[in-house]
């Protein structure tokens, strides 16, 4: 906003979506809380007390931090050295690696959790890699366990990480480098000290993205990890489809929800500093 | 002087099919101010690329203070740059931009603040050390660009037409700013500029530049009075030009017919050689008073304060121009008058079309 505030018009564009958005998900979401505090009748935070009152409910908390936090490495690391690759290229090589990152995003997840079966089965393709360079002693199946599920997710929402850190990495002037360069920075001082910090709203956004996704996903876990293993997301399934618990399930709706907004605006209001900063 | 502290020999640089150098050679002297001037794409910034090392040349060699630095990567270089941007970095402060060199070379931190003040001192922009990039004007930010470059200590500092965003006023006090700040520091640089007066005002040495080759490399003055090729005739200062063709040589002198009448000068040309006679307005007198004379028709006249530039119907192919300080009291567009100038003042080039 600028400074008096005066109204803006063109804030005019954003009341379809505004409308769309309160409409199809403000109200359901209202109709949710109410249903997890006013379940006894009167409003009560008893749902609430009680939830976090059970320790398995911390179990599934710390499950879906700890995921959502290792995919948003994870998809950090493949991520940005991408991004930069991708910035830097041109032509039909830029071309190519964007259709590399954007077309598997047109492959549904229950396809891709067929072809992961492949790669993370006792004898699939990690685990002869792993045991061929001497990494793993003996086969081991990452199907079904926790670093299967954060491979199979990150490999899903990398695209999320890379395009917001490719948008702002490909702003950055390329005489910014040669500057620093010609200064006396190597190429490691350059990246550390000019390419990283000017990418950093870049890198939040790409986190909130991914960390959003990675918290609420419900297809992926149940594909390749099963039931035994319990997120927030996955137990609001549960308790809606499965356990018919209303409940349970609006309350760790609300807990899965406050907890990716967190982090959302929180990344929102750290990308605005260093935005402005920059 | 002219020792060869950073010598450039047969650089050559292609893209696709455009020859952009064209083997330069350019041999400067510590503490010297070389202004490489020519028109866009005549190569003077992918030669100041390739001293940076932020280009490699397909062919040739660049060695400074005695060291070939041709493979060397720019951040082992020594060689400091002024962008015509600035490329200052946002994400820093305008104190933190100017220690960005001395941090990134490891200097002892005791020392980085005292010299960061010292060059924001140097530029004048000692009172803004905290503020944002973003908060300065382009003035300011070039000062800031020259500061970050200097504060390092480079053997060679290079600028790449760091004026040309400013406005005319602000430029001219910038010139004389740098020059100053250059002579303090003693640095040897090497100015990018299409701006003949930029280069003509700063330089000690000027590289004229053409199709990717240096044309001549002189001092301002014999550049301007001694151009060596007609391109430097006609690019660096106001000129008459007239074709014409060598009618007689006998002694070093030659006499050219033109159409604008019968010239002499001090050349060697085969009689029939088809030429350029070319002279600088200002030598040029209205009246009988010097040995070349010619009769032209008035068709303009500027008044420019000091002087008036006189503009006159020229034959074909080339320009006739008169720079007097007073227009003379009957002359109108379409007077016609006599210009007269000394032999020693007459150049003579072979026409341009015989030497492309």
């Amino acid at each position: 906003m600028t400074k008096g505030s005066r109204f803006d018009p063109v804030l005019l564009l954003a009341v379809p979506a505004v409308l769309y958005l309160a409409l199809i998900y403000g109200i359901p979401l209202l109709v949710l809380l109410g249903r997890s505090m006013l379940a006894g009748g009167a409003p009560s935070l008893a749902p609430f007390v009680g939830f976090f009152s059970d320790s398995f409910s911390w179990i599934v908390i710390g499950n879906t931090v700890r995921v959502a936090i290792l995919v948003t490495l994870l998809c950090l690391v493949i991520g940005y050295p991408t991004a930069l690759a991708l910035a830097r290229a041109k032509g039909l090589a830029q071309a190519l690696i964007l259709v590399a990152i954007i077309l598997p995003l047109s492959v549904g997840v229950v396809v891709k959790a067929f072809a992961w079966q492949i790669v993370l089965r006792r004898d699939g393709v990690v685990s002869q890699i792993m045991t061929g360079i001497g990494l793993w002693d003996e086969p081991q199946r990452l199907l079904f366990t926790e670093a299967g599920l954060v491979i199979g997710a990150a490999n899903v929402f990398v695209p999320f990480m890379i395009l917001p850190i490719y948008s702002v990495l490909k702003l950055i002037d390329p005489r910014l480098g040669e500057a620093a360069a010609t200064l006396g920075a190597s190429p490691v001082y350059r990246f550390f000290k000019v390419a990283l910090p000017l990418s950093l709203p870049g890198i939040v956004t790409g986190i909130a993205f991914v960390f959003s996704m990675a918290a609420s996903m419900y297809v992926i876990p149940s594909l390749l990890i099963g039931d035994r293993f319990q997120t927030l997301a996955t137990l609001t399934g549960r308790s809606f489809l499965f356990m018919r618990n209303e409940q349970l399930g609006s309350t760790t709706a609300v807990v899965l929800l406050v907890l990716t907004v967190a982090v959302v605006v929180a990344s929102a209001a750290l990308s605005k500093r260093l935005g402005g900063a920059s | 002087m002219n020792s060869g502290f950073l010598s450039v020999s047969g650089a050559a640089k292609t893209f696709g099919a455009a020859t952009v150098l064209d083997g330069v050679d350019l041999s400067m002297g510590r503490g010297e101010f070389i202004s490489l001037l020519g028109p866009s794409g005549c190569g003077k910034t992918t030669l100041l690329r390739i001293v940076a090392g932020l280009m490699a040349p397909d062919q040739g060699k660049v060695a400074l203070d005695g060291e070939d630095i041709t493979r060397r990567p720019p951040h082992r270089r020594d060689v400091s740059v002024v962008f015509q941007n600035y490329a200052l970095f946002p994400h820093l402060s305008v104190a933190e931009n100017v220690a960005f060199g001395l941090k990134a070379r490891g200097a002892p931190k005791n020392e980085i603040a005292p010299t960061v003040a010292r060059y924001l001192g140097l530029v004048q922009m000692g009172a803004f050390a905290g503020r944002s990039i973003r908060a300065l004007s382009g003035g300011q930010q070039q000062r800031v660009a020259v500061a970050r470059a200097l504060a390092v200590g480079p053997k060679l500092l290079l600028l790449d037409e760091p004026f040309s965003a400013l406005d005319r006023k602000l430029r001219e006090a910038m010139q004389i700013d740098l020059k100053r700040i250059l002579r303090e520091v003693g640095t040897t640089a090497i100015f990018v500029t299409h701006d003949q007066d930029e280069a003509l005002t700063m330089s000690d040495r000027i590289a004229v530049m053409h199709r990717g080759r240096i044309e001549q490399l002189d001092t301002p003055a014999e550049i301007y009075h001694r151009p060596a090729t007609p391109f430097a005739l006609g690019f660096v200062g106001l000129s008459t030009q007239l074709p014409g063709k060598v009618v007689q040589a006998a002694d070093g002198m030659v006499e050219v017919d033109t159409e604008a009448g019968r010239l002499r000068a001090k050349a060697n040309f085969i009689p029939g050689s088809a030429v350029l006679v070319g002279v600088r307005p200002e030598r040029v007198a209205i009246g009988e008073t010097k040995a070349n004379r010619i009769e032209a028709v008035l068709a303009d006249a500027a008044f420019q304060g000091a002087r008036v530039q006189l503009h006159f119907a020229a034959p074909e192919g080339g320009q006739i121009l008169a720079e007097v300080p007073a227009l003379p009291a009957d002359a109108r567009p379409g007077t016609r008058l006599t210009l007269s100038w000394n032999v020693e003042d007459t150049l003579v080039y072979p026409a341009l079309d015989l030497v492309a």
